[in-house]
């Protein structure tokens, strides 16, 4: 799938750099959704989804600083 | 809107600052591309694959401003670039966030340059990218004159945009080749080239 993300991105910059421009910028979307797709695939987990669990953001009550030092 | 470019003598100034602007710009991530290409040819550092979707956030911005200035600038390649500049800065962060808690298996991947690992360096890159524009626009965007001059005007900067263009170009499809030796058409990794075992 990466090799297809930069194939697209080499076919809009040679199509481009040679003036066929519609060409490339549908070369261009094509890159530009085949990655955003790869990117989402990249970091999904099945575990924790988009989540990032490791990343301690809910408030824990009644937390002292030193039960956060020791989280 | 009084400004430069609606001054009468300022309005071929500001079309030359304009294209300076995107010259620059274009030679300053073909540098910080090719710095990584030498990091991962010299030293022997396989970018992981987030690395290489911010690769290809830079040529994304790239392509906008080599439209800019082969074709003539318009407010659409502008549009382009900032796409891909916001893809590079979304992509960068996530990367940032996702080894910002050291634990088994996610770590910073690859050395450190200046003492900052290279997802740290793409989240400042995509803000300078995004910051520069915000100025340029701010300083430039009230003419309607900047899309009618195109850089040919200037022979110099469309002499150098068309080597610099065509560099970017190269080093792209140099990275494509790269890319299907280290990932041939599976998932990439990082231990080795998958092509070359």
């Amino acid at each position: 799938m990466m090799f297809a993300v930069f194939v697209a991105m080499s076919f809009a910059l040679v199509l481009g750099y040679m003036g066929w421009r519609s060409a490339s910028l549908a070369s261009l979307f094509v890159c530009f959704i085949l990655a955003v797709w790869l990117f989402l695939w990249e970091i999904y987990s099945p575990e924790y989804g988009f989540r990032m669990p490791w990343i301690q953001t809910e408030l824990v009550p009644n937390a002292t600083t030193s039960d956060i030092r020791g989280a | 809107m009084t400004s430069l470019v609606n001054h009468p003598g300022g309005l071929r100034a500001a079309i030359w600052l304009n294209y300076i602007f995107l010259l620059a710009m274009m030679l300053v991530i073909a540098g910080i591309l090719t710095a990584a290409m030498t990091l991962q040819y010299g030293q022997g550092e396989l970018p992981c694959p987030l690395c290489l979707l911010q690769r290809v956030a830079m040529f994304g911005v790239c392509f906008g401003i080599i439209q800019s200035l082969r074709g003539g600038f318009s407010y659409q390649n502008t549009g382009i670039s900032l796409l891909f500049a916001m893809f590079l800065l979304i992509v960068s962060v996530r990367q940032t966030l996702l080894d910002i808690y050291p634990r088994p298996g996610h770590e910073y991947i690859g050395s450190e340059v200046f003492g900052i690992h290279m997802p740290v360096w793409s989240v400042i890159i995509a803000a300078c990218i995004l910051t520069a524009y915000a100025l340029k626009l701010t300083v430039l965007g009230g003419s309607k004159h900047l899309m009618e001059t195109e850089a040919s005007e200037f022979p110099l900067i469309s002499k150098l945009a068309s080597i610099v263009g065509l560099y970017v170009v190269a080093i792209g499809i140099i990275n494509t080749v790269s890319v299907l030796v280290q990932c041939g058409l599976n998932q990439c990794h990082t231990f080795n080239y998958q092509l070359l075992q």
